[in-house]
């Protein structure tokens, strides 16, 4: 709370910047706004920004690197086998930190007062039992190390937390007295504020390129771990997968990266052919009234979560997949397979394909239809001849998009596919895929030091990978494309 | 490979091939062509002229019933092709336009090999049985189109590879190789600098021996040059139609005086 | 008109007159035929399992609207809830639910006895098996918040069990009781009895929209509530982060971006983000937001962060197209009077292209809203019974989102559980129903052509 209450402090100090520096303007001109270089509102919003704006850069840099000061300072009272240790280390950050904001709350509550939060050791009261009197709840009871790291901890992050309060009022302080200073009738406050708007937009645009390196950063530190404990070659080339969390996990990614291709490849088989035919339908035959209805219905399906997918390949088509062809045809009796959990992604897809290949074959231009018309060729001839062979690289495209989406695709594979990591060919078998296992592996308590949790980041970076240059490739093939008929 | 049905058909040289009586044309609100009755000779190059929007490209695309493709257009009236109604309920359009080719404004060759391109239309009518017959067809239509020469060693190569005007000769070759009765064109060289002008200029005059050829032109000077006869249309009316000769020499219409004399266009 | 093209030479359609169709002509339109229908079929089956799919949805859902209920009249016995008899609140607080669960079950028995009902049949335990074993819980809050109705006898509604409302339902028959280690038919049968007498009917199941989740044992209690809340706060938090950024950066890209090595480099990473697999994101969430900057795991907040991320995608795409469609002749008028780029970009023409910023911002709202893969990532799947408080700090509390719900509870084994499940969907189908019809009035509304 204090922070935001800081933020309110910093914004009520630019609004006062606002002020000040716009009433300076007009006074330095006695009101006769003509002389301003700039309108007086910008002279205003100056002042806003340099008492706002360095304040609150200062105030986010802190907030990030007070936490890893505390943290290192901490590590010196603790024993050197548990900093050695890094998981054992972020365990025992983690129990200060849950101690120091218990004791916070328990004076906040008046359970104690500051003097006992500070002076408490764990040989004369138990402090566990104090705190769960609060409603803290503690894991287990607090060893002598802990609570004096703890008792730090408060200290210097009260302390710091003092100076940050300081040190950005202060920021704010001086920008505004800045900006007030510097106002006068010729000042460029315009130019000025439009560079720091133009800043922030900038700013704003980079974030995707922060998006990614954040993805590959977070993946690939991960992935390095896990490698440092599991060979990259078992890794790779593993044929089983079989993780145990007691030690000696076989962690082959052959049967993972099978089920993703076997479930892809079904998905297609529904999905190609029917989401071109319907955008074929969509393109050429449907009269713009029945384009009308038909186009919308098709978006509905591409609006409906995929986790409704999920539960129709759970309830419906798993069944039924089970009850009328596995079973009749003694390939197993499992709901969840790779067939169900194909048919239902293609369907999925459907309205992807159709929508990205409706909009390839109409711009596929009028006068190559034309040709093939007056040459006395049927619609379908025209089609299959002249308009989806010119498509053809912007359709390639297309189901390259899709294959990349199918092979991403997580809540239908988790409900429908199964669990069981196999090398098999029967398609109503269970297998299972990336992404599943990458939700198996980090759902619920994880220990991110063990090979069992970080093998879902090699995982998850595999699958970015594929996916990756699956989209690259795609969207280098639609440009290409686009620009033969631009 | 001969062109027996071909040649038999210019002993009748003269004879009235299409016949259009009254025939209208809507566009959504817009009536785009009044009441225009017309016959068209066969063996003959007949050019219809007239300012931009006129109704010209319109008729044209009533005669193969290309008008079709485009939902908004109704057409009324009668045209007869040697004396059958192309309007009848009964007419499939695409086996017209097997008999009424087409040749587009701007050049569009498909995006396949010259050969593959020419071969489309015989191809898709099944008008040969063995590769040795498609290549004839092939080699006479380039040959008509007077395109053999400059593409014989690259018949792999693509269509859209050739320049704008080999590429409109290469569609001429194209609408030639399903051997239509009557090959229409809609300002074929409006989209070709002056020398490809002249080549397919050259090559209409040649093409009138074997089809009954229309042209729509932009270009009096070119109606002058290619065409026997010549029909003046003015918003969406048929104003003049005669010999080419008449009608650029002593028009009757005070109309196609004033364009011909460039006071309207 | 056949036979003529058969005794035909070579070319055999050229002597046809253009009135009758050839054999040949004949062949090809049938292709064309079977070429459109393949058009219509392909797009038949997508309608058929749209409404296959819809249809299973709201079959099994709709009923989890209705609850089956019991009512009768319970006697708050001062001695069992107070046994100091102070009605002090601290002292009651020490009687668990166990106490309630004996006060309602006497209550329960007194009312059969009282109506005459036989129990014949029926064991104790399968008698009382019968009440929610949520009801007691409901029950000790009910007279926590009010000591003074102890001692009184009160008329109260409380839910019955999961497979009794199955019952009620058609879901649980006699068949599958017989084989269902938790209910047995001799319950089935009394519950019919309940029924005669009154005691027993099915309501509109408000609590399904307001009560938190349940655990696997009380199908019957679990509800909506703190997903409904969850997914608000997230939404809210989503639009706070995403659109700004997402159109700031679209006005750049638009308006104020030189054509340089770092635009182009901008321009493949926002597409490219646009198709990277959303479990991915939740791979970044956990890495970055959780562990690295430590924020409280299972929290609306780094829901939202992490669905922004993905957002912002759709969101630039949508405002880059609404910003492109307004026509350059109105920025050469700003700057042809002297108003500067940015001037006439933030006076000109970001207004014009509001409505269309505004129907793409709801688009990609209504898609996050359904956004369920990277926040299981993030520990949104866990069973979270507190309602998170009330903004800022409820930012940071454990929640979890109506997707997620879904997910989680088709996971269970309860069939009950699937009846919930499917009519979470329908929620959140509702949700999105709203969205979308908003984005398309709006459309309408604003629609403007130059």
């Amino acid at each position: 709370m204090t922070v935001l209450f800081l933020v309110a402090i910093v914004l009520a100090l630019a609004v006062v910047g606002y002020v000040v520096a716009r009433g300076r303007a007009l006074s330095s001109v006695k009101g006769n706004v003509r002389e301003l270089h700039s309108l007086p509102g910008y002279y205003g919003w100056h002042g806003f920004i340099m008492a706002s704006l360095p304040a609150l850069a200062l105030l986010s840099v802190w907030l990030i690197v007070q936490p890893m000061v505390l943290e290192r300072t901490v590590a010196t009272l603790m024993p050197t086998e548990t900093t050695a240790d890094q998981t054992a280390f972020k365990l025992a950050v983690a129990d200060i930190r849950r101690l120091a904001a218990g004791l916070d709350v328990a004076v906040a509550q008046g359970a104690m007062t500051e003097e006992e939060a500070r002076s408490l050791n764990s040989e004369s009261s138990n402090v566990r039992d104090t705190l769960a009197g609060v409603g803290v709840a503690l894991g287990s009871d607090v060893s002598p190390e802990t609570l004096l790291a703890a008792q730090e901890y408060r200290v210097k992050s009260a302390t710091g937390t003092l100076w940050r309060m300081i040190a950005v009022i202060a920021v704010a302080v001086a920008g505004l007295a800045y900006a007030v200073s510097v106002t006068n009738a010729a000042f460029r406050a315009r130019n000025r504020v439009e560079k720091v708007v133009l800043a922030l937009l900038i700013a704003s645009a980079s974030v995707a390129i922060l998006t990614t390196i954040g993805i590959i950063w977070s993946m690939l530190s991960e992935s390095i771990n896990f490698f440092r404990q599991y060979p990259v070659f078992d890794f790779f080339f593993g044929l089983t997968w079989s993780p145990n969390f007691r030690g000696g996990s076989e962690l082959g990614f052959l049967p993972l990266l099978w089920g993703t291709l076997y479930i892809t490849a079904v998905s297609m088989v529904v999905s190609v052919p029917l989401g071109m035919f319907t955008a074929i339908y969509l393109a050429e035959y449907a009269s713009p009234r029945a384009r009308a209805w038909i186009k919308p219905v098709i978006e509905v399906i591409a609006g409906i979560p995929t986790v409704v997918f999920g539960l129709f390949a759970l309830i419906t088509v798993g069944p039924f997949l089970r009850d009328w062809f596995a079973q009749p045809l003694g390939l197993g009796n499992s709901g969840s397979s790779v067939m169900t959990a194909g048919i239902v992604i293609g369907i999925l897809n459907i309205p992807f394909i159709s929508s990205l290949a409706d909009d390839i074959i109409n711009a596929v231009p009028q006068s190559l239809r034309d040709g093939s018309y007056g040459l006395g060729a049927t619609k379908s001839e025209t089609i299959k001849q002249v308009v989806l062979p010119a498509a053809l690289p912007g359709i390639v495209g297309a189901i390259l998009l899709a294959a990349s989406r199918a092979i991403g695709e997580t809540m239908v594979v988790t409900m429908g596919a199964g669990a069981a990591a196999k090398l098999d060919l029967n398609p109503f078998e269970a297998m299972t895929t990336m992404t599943v296992k990458i939700v198996g592996q980090l759902t619920g308590d994880t220990d991110f030091a063990s090979p069992e949790t970080l093998v879902a980041f090699a995982l998850g970076m595999t699958l970015f990978v594929i996916t990756l240059g699956l989209n690259i490739i795609a969207l280098m093939i639609v440009r290409k494309y686009r620009e033969q008929y631009e | 490979m001969k062109d027996i049905n071909i040649e038999e058909r210019v002993v009748s040289d003269h004879k009235v091939k299409i016949t259009a009586r009254g025939v209208q044309v809507h566009y959504g609100t817009t009536h785009a062509l009044k009441d225009v009755d017309v016959d068209i000779l066969s063996g003959t190059v007949t050019a219809f002229i007239g300012p931009s929007g006129c109704g010209k490209s319109t008729f044209l695309r009533c005669l193969n019933r290309m008008n079709d493709t485009v939902s908004s257009a109704r057409v009324s009236g009668s045209i007869l092709l040697d004396g059958e109604d192309i309007y009848d309920k009964r007419v499939d359009p695409v086996q017209l336009r097997a008999k009424v080719g087409m040749v587009f404004q701007k050049p569009n060759p498909f995006p396949k090999s010259i050969y593959d391109n020419v071969a489309y239309g015989p191809k898709i009518h099944g008008l040969t049985r063995s590769k040795a017959e498609l290549d004839a067809i092939v080699e006479s239509s380039l040959k008509k189109a007077a395109l053999w020469n400059e593409v014989k060693d690259r018949l792999a190569a693509p269509g859209t590879g050739l320049s704008g005007g080999q590429q409109q000769r290469l569609c001429i070759a194209r609408a030639i190789a399903t051997s239509p009765e009557v090959l229409l064109m809609d300002e074929p060289c409006s989209a070709l600098d002056p020398i490809a002008t002249a080549q397919v200029e050259e090559l209409i005059d040649e093409l009138r021996s074997q089809f009954s050829v229309v042209i729509v032109t932009h270009s009096m000077q070119q109606a002058a040059r290619v065409s026997q006869r010549t029909a003046f249309f003015h918003l969406g009316h048929l104003v003049e139609y005669g010999e080419t000769g008449q009608v650029f020499t002593t028009p009757k219409d005070p109309r196609t005086e004033s364009y011909i004399t460039g006071r309207i266009g | 008109m056949t036979d003529a093209s058969s005794a035909a030479p070579a070319l055999p359609n050229r002597v046809h007159s253009i009135l009758t169709e050839s054999a040949d002509m004949r062949r090809r339109n049938a292709a064309e035929g079977r070429f459109k229908l393949y058009g219509m079929a392909a797009i038949a089956v997508s309608f058929i399992v749209l409404g296959i799919m819809l249809w299973t949805i709201f079959s099994d859902g709709l009923s989890g609207f209705q609850q089956a209920k019991l009512t009768f009249p319970v006697t708050l016995t001062a001695e069992t809830l107070d046994p100091k008899g102070n009605k002090n609140r601290d002292e009651m607080a020490k009687v668990t639910t166990v106490g309630y669960g004996k006060v309602l079950a006497a209550s329960f028995k007194a009312e059969l006895a009282a109506r005459n009902i036989p129990t014949d049949g029926v064991t104790e335990k399968e008698l009382v098996e019968i009440i929610s074993k949520d009801a007691p819980g409901g029950l000790r809050a009910r007279v926590l918040a009010d000591p003074s109705l102890l001692g009184q006898t009160i008329e109260m509604t409380m839910l019955a069990t999961g497979r009794i409302d199955g019952y009620l339902k058609g879901r649980v028959t006699m068949q599958t009781a017989e084989r269902d280690g938790n209910v047995s038919p001799a319950q089935l049968q009394f519950a019919d009895l309940l029924i005669d007498a009154g005691i027993l009917k099915t309501g509109f199941n408000r609590e399904f929209l307001t009560n938190p989740d349940a655990s696997d044992q009380r199908p019957e209690a679990a509800g909506l509530g703190v997903a409904i809340l969850g997914s608000a706060y997230m939404m809210l938090l989503v639009l706070i982060m995403c659109v700004p950024v997402g159109v700031a950066a679209s006005i750049y890209l638009e308006e104020f971006a030189p054509k340089n090595r770092w635009t182009d480099l901008v321009e493949v990473n926002i597409s490219n983000l646009a198709a990277v697999p959303s479990i991915v994101f939740g791979i970044l969430g956990l890495a970055i937001f959780i562990n690295f900057m430590g924020l409280p795991q299972s929290s609306s907040v780094v829901g939202a962060l992490v669905i922004s991320l993905m957002t912002l995608p759709t969101i630039i795409i949508a405002t880059r197209a609404s910003i492109r469609a307004v026509p350059p002749s109105i920025r050469d008028a700003a700057l042809g009077i002297g108003a500067s780029k940015m001037q006439t970009v933030f006076h000109h023409v970001l207004p014009l292209a509001m409505p269309g910023i505004l129907t793409g911002t709801i688009l990609g709202l209504a898609s996050a809203l359904g956004e369920t893969a990277p926040l299981l990532l993030i520990g949104m799947v866990a069973f979270v019974d507190n309602y998170p408080s009330a903004p800022v700090e409820g930012f940071f509390d454990p929640a979890t989102a109506l997707p997620v719900q879904v997910y989680s509870w088709a996971s269970r084994s309860d069939p009950a559980f699937i009846e919930r499940s499917s009519a979470a969907i329908i929620v959140l189908l509702v949700f999105l129903v709203i969205m979308n019809v908003t984005a398309i009035i709006l459309r309408r509304k604003f629609e403007r052509r130059w």
